[in-house]
């Protein structure tokens, strides 16, 4: 069973999501990394890049895969961990610790949209 | 219409592969990691499991002639117990599939193709046999095949009693009898390293696959055999050869011999002018994929990738591509378009691994 921390929230696109007043942490969950397998490759935007909901943010490559990432939320890319790029293997060793982008939250509406642990726990189950 | 599966199938979701559809059957993927299955095979030995191929017989009096009649490369010069890798071609010179054909006798021949060209290469090869003394048998059903590959290979076979002291060379063959099942030992594989491939009935297949992991043989999905193939850069059906292009299209002219008195594909490949060279390229940062397209420096599009992956070895992103043949490539440097950027590609005239195989 993939670890799935309950303070976190998350997407169905297998983004876990970490609020911190108007600032949203955004990284790949763990049973997203266990399904991509050993990743390879990540590219991540440019700072004060402004995306909408859902709208692709990055890439993340396993050694036979791209798999696009959206931003879950609406904002101002502020950080990028640069990291990552240099050592995308964290993103299989700790993935709740390989935070990807932190995000100014532009419209907190969309927060009360993210899925809860439970929640997200019967997507990852549907897709076993 | 459901997937077929092979007598392994059982074996490979207790190990929790992951499974998904190639070529019809349900075939693992990876058990553990590409990565480690990958360095299993360049340094240690793994296990594949490949019974999703083709096997074909064929017997009787013209089986050598008709097998070089339908191959481009040479099979009627191949002494004995030997293997023949080739290309199969229309008359045009396109490619049908490509095949290791085994000279199990003086009237016996056994083909191994690929599983997804099982249909296309019987009902082409079967309708070639006018003229010859031939019998044609499709016995792909009948058979399992494990391939096993990697340095320690022939020290486990051995420890298994499959192998004897007897000399066994590269691209040979030996049928043997192991506690009176039978089966065909060949030294052949797809990724580059020592290794056998033992075509076996389904019953002695589920032991033989117990018996190698009690050696802590890794069992090796289909996604680190194409790693370890396009490192050491052997061609895949589907991606540099295909129906629209032939061996000259992709650094295979040395399957091709003119010399032969005739074979299938000969008058138009002695006219042809190729389309494409075949490039092998290492990326310093991005990974090439299929299809993306190769640009020259002004940005102009001047190929596509067919093959590519991020190499376990070289930790470098590496890539297969046909490059439009008019192209200089000493004088061209190459790039890569991924998701509109652009990243300066390497050259390489070598394979980007040089495996250990004998």
């Amino acid at each position: 069973m993939a670890n799935t921390p309950e303070e976190l929230k998350y997407t169905k696109e297998h983004e876990w999501i970490k609020v911190d007043g108007d600032i949203a942490t955004v990284g790949i969950t763990d049973f997203a990394q266990e399904s991509l397998g050993d990743i390879v490759f990540v590219e991540l935007p440019e700072i004060d890049t402004d995306l909408d909901k859902e709208s692709p943010f990055g890439v993340v490559e396993s050694i036979k895969s791209v798999s696009d990432l959206y931003t879950p939320l609406s904002g101002t890319i502020v950080e990028a961990n640069q990291e990552l790029v240099d050592q995308p293997e964290l993103c299989n060793q700790a993935p709740y610790d390989s935070w990807m982008i932190k995000i100014k939250i532009k419209n907190t509406d969309e927060l009360s949209e993210l899925l809860d642990a439970p929640a997200y726990l019967e997507v990852c189950a549907n897709q076993e | 219409m459901s997937n077929l599966t092979t007598s392994l199938h059982a074996k490979h979701l207790e190990l929790k592969a992951k499974m998904a559809p190639f070529a019809g059957f349900e075939m693992p993927i990876q058990y553990t990691s590409v990565k480690e299955e990958v360095i299993a095979v360049r340094e240690n030995v793994g296990v594949f499991d490949v019974s999703h191929m083709g096997e074909f017989f064929v017997e009787g009096p013209d089986a050598h002639k008709f097998v070089d009649h339908i191959m481009t490369n040479d099979f009627s010069g191949a002494g004995a117990l030997k293997a023949v890798y080739s290309p199969l071609c229309r008359d045009n010179g396109t490619v049908i599939d490509d095949l290791i054909a085994y000279k199990l006798g003086d009237e016996r021949v056994l083909i191994c193709v690929n599983a997804a060209n099982i249909e296309k290469d019987w009902n082409w090869i079967s309708s070639k046999t006018e003229g010859f003394n031939v019998s044609l048998k499709n016995d792909s059903d009948n058979w399992s095949l494990l391939a096993v590959q990697g340095p320690k290979t022939e020290e486990v076979l051995r420890s298994l009693e499959l192998l004897d002291s007897d000399e066994f060379p590269y691209y040979s063959i030996k049928e043997t009898n192991l506690n009176s099942e039978h089966i065909i030992l060949a030294r052949t594989g797809y990724t580059g390293e020592d290794g056998f491939e033992i075509f076996c009935n389904h019953e002695f297949v589920e032991q033989l696959w117990d018996r190698l992991l009690e050696k802590n043989v890794t069992p090796c999905g289909l996604a680190a055999r194409d790693v370890l193939r396009l490192e050491v850069c052997y061609p895949l059906y589907g991606h540099e050869i295909h129906d629209e292009v032939t061996p000259l299209d992709s650094a295979l002219k040395w399957t091709v011999k003119m010399s032969k008195q005739n074979f299938i594909g000969k008058a138009a490949l002695e006219n042809y002018s190729p389309k494409f060279k075949l490039a092998k390229i290492i990326l310093d940062k991005g990974i090439p994929r299929e299809g993306y397209v190769v640009e020259n420096e002004a940005g102009e599009a001047i190929g596509h990738v067919t093959s590519g992956t991020m190499s376990v070895v070289l930790g470098k992103g590496i890539a297969l591509a046909h490059i439009n043949h008019a192209i200089d490539l000493k004088q061209t440097k190459l790039f890569v378009n991924i998701r509109n950027r652009k990243y300066e590609a390497e050259r390489t005239t070598k394979a980007f691994v040089s495996g250990g195989h004998k």
